[in-house]
């Protein structure tokens, strides 16, 4: 509770707001180390979670750790987060996208989470409000069942602060690369789109890499977005997005040329995008690993994606992610197709990145 | 010298300062095990927080910083207290968790390493026992988007020679907005000049001397300066310019403070 004052203190937030649902990054025993480990397994001794709480992916599967070649010691400290955790009450199950997992908040719903593209989604595409919280505010949230009241959580924080205008055509992959270029243009403003049309699963793919390049919490799109038609827009600078911006995007993260993995998640995958890239690899099966992180409820949902995925020598991980789980004690350069983990692999994982989407990337490495 | 700051974790802290200029991330800044600094920018590495008050401008880097910081408090090798310029998330959260003593709002500037210190969160005040305060308004008067240097003559007593801004010393218990109206009077013959913001106290150290300076910035309806014998020209410049001047003391963070306002 003294988090939560203080921080609301500091933000003048005139009271705290309940809350009905909170999401907790800070799991991976990589992010986190023994400082995160110590704190969470004291905490553990006596805090209780007083609302639905989820909690971001750990540093490995640990159900696949020894085939993976992460060392014991990491798996067991990653073990005794995982435990701290579950004694606090939390669902067990690791993921950075809640919002697949059944439990999703509605339009004007106060919550608390952390993970960066969770808040992007939670406010941009279900309406729900919350602030990008830091792992160890949301669980404060969590056990309190509030969080202080300010910024997106507000009416007038929602608004936007710059336009984009989209000249671009954005297909699949190219929203990973618009959300790159849009975070870096709006820093940590909150950008207004308009010029294309977008499915749910797009706007994932779009708020993650925005999140990432940008400290964006939120954005709207022009009749695609429940909160557009409140956004006031005039006056506001506004920016072109062409396609050679996009294809600048993909080259400036293009950092290596010959991968050793095509990694697939960050954030994890749903069910229908494993299905359709255990298709992809059946049909153009790469050279080098596939690796799939998706969660466990969307693994145990799909054996026959998984089954497939593996028999051409890819591995489907769940309960970790991409840019927080080991990766460094095996490789060197990543393919991917994700903005967001192009963004941290290089700094989380020691790793080269090659940027594209993901049909040319299993045709080019074949 | 007594400065005012903002209570963001409870507690009193006694000790020495240990002062770093530059944002700090207890991830990677400092060493887990022994609480040794490992950041060179801080121009502390290889000191040990030992208990001394640690002051910097604001925290930087993963949310983690927290938990690095609960670790060395339980550790007892943490600080002893924390000052910032401008509190954030990530060390706040880590001093209300580590039980540690905490203020912002305080140009850390104004500290120096070694100082002794008294770090009073529920007074809400920081306490530099050995160092003297010199309080001054310094003044920003602007016209059309220029603001107004004036450079100091060699018959004042400190920082001839030097470009300033209208500027005096204030008396005790004196209001540093009459003060400053006063000022400009006197420097430069102006008297309809009107309020329009106070900034937050920039302190200027000059050995164990500290002049608390209070920023301001009043519009002037004209630009036709009259000089008294404190100061030998002036220049209208644009804030951008203030780089190119040869001024007293932390002259450019008196401005960005006075254009800030509270």
């Amino acid at each position: 509770m003294r988090i939560l004052v203080a921080i609301g203190d500091m933000s003048r937030a005139p009271r705290l707001v309940p809350i009905t649902s909170a999401h907790v990054s800070g799991a991976s025993y990589k992010m986190v180390g023994d400082p995160g480990l110590e704190f969470l397994e004291d905490f553990a001794l006596e805090a209780r979670v007083a609302v639905p709480t989820t909690v971001n992916p750990l540093g490995t599967d640990l159900r696949q750790w020894r085939e993976l070649g992460v060392p014991p010691d990491f798996a067991e400290k990653q073990e005794r987060i995982a435990r701290a955790y579950e004694t606090m009450g939390v669902r067990p199950v690791y993921s950075c996208t809640p919002y697949l997992l059944g439990a999703r908040p509605g339009m004007g719903e106060h919550i608390a989470w952390s993970e960066s593209n969770a808040v992007c989604f939670a406010n941009s595409v279900l309406g729900a409000r919350t602030n990008r919280e830091g792992g160890p505010s949301a669980l404060a949230a969590a056990i309190v069942g509030a969080t202080p009241d300010y910024g997106l959580h507000r009416d007038e924080g929602r608004q936007p602060t710059l336009v984009f205008d989209v000249g671009a055509r954005i297909r699949d992959f190219g929203f990973s690369l618009l959300g790159l270029f849009a975070g870096k243009e709006a820093g940590d403003g909150l950008p207004y789109f308009r010029g294309f049309r977008a499915t749910e699963e797009d706007l994932k793919w779009l708020g993650a890499a925005l999140a990432s390049s940008g400290s964006c919490g939120m954005f709207h799109l022009e009749r695609g977005t429940p909160e557009w038609r409140s956004a006031k827009t005039k006056g506001l600078r506004t920016v072109r997005v062409a396609e050679g911006d996009l294809e600048d995007v993909r080259r400036e993260y293009t950092t290596g040329d010959r991968p050793d993995l095509i990694g697939l998640g960050s954030p994890q995958l749903s069910a229908d995008e494993l299905r359709g890239i255990a298709r992809l690899v059946d049909r153009t099966p790469p050279r080098i690993p596939v690796w799939v992180f998706v969660s466990r409820i969307v693994r145990d949902a799909c054996p026959e994606a998984v089954a497939t995925i593996e028999r051409h020598g890819g591995r489907v991980l769940a309960d970790t992610c991409l840019e927080v789980t080991l990766l460094e004690h095996r490789f060197g350069t990543v393919a991917t197709p994700s903005g967001k983990g192009a963004y941290y692999l290089p700094s989380l994982c020691k790793q080269k990145v090659v940027l594209d989407d993901i049909r040319a990337l299993l045709e080019r490495y074949a | 010298m007594r400065l005012p700051a903002r209570r963001i974790a409870p507690g009193r802290a006694e000790g020495t300062a240990l002062v770093s200029a530059v944002p700090f991330s207890f991830v990677g800044g400092a060493d887990a095990a022994s609480g040794e600094i490992l950041d060179e920018a801080t121009g502390l590495r290889g000191e040990r927080f030992g208990g001394r008050v640690f002051a910097f401008p604001h925290g930087k880097g993963s949310t983690v910083g927290s938990y690095a910081i609960y670790g060395l408090a339980k550790r007892g090798l943490g600080p002893g207290g924390i000052i910032n310029d401008r509190a954030e998330t990530i060390v706040a959260v880590g001093a209300i968790l580590g039980g540690l003593p905490m203020v912002d709002d305080v140009d850390v500037r104004g500290i120096l390493t070694g100082d002794r210190i008294v770090l009073d969160a529920d007074a809400g005040e920081v306490v530099l026992p050995d160092v003297e305060a010199k309080p001054v308004v310094s003044v920003f008067l602007r016209n059309r988007g220029r603001v107004l240097l004036v450079r100091r003559s060699e018959r004042v007593g400190s920082f001839q020679g030097r470009w300033s801004a209208v500027s005096g010393y204030l008396e005790g218990g004196e209001d540093p907005r009459e003060r400053a109206v006063q000022e400009v009077r006197e420097e430069t013959g102006m008297k309809a000049v009107t309020f329009r913001a106070e900034g937050r106290a920039v302190v200027a150290r000059h050995g164990s001397t500290a002049y608390v300076v209070h920023p301001f910035l009043f519009d002037a309806p004209r630009r036709d300066v009259r000089l008294d014998w404190e100061n030998v020209e002036h220049r209208w410049i644009s804030p951008d310019e203030i780089d190119a001047f040869d001024t007293v003391p932390r002259l450019k963070d008196v401005l960005i403070s006075a254009l800030r306002g509270r």
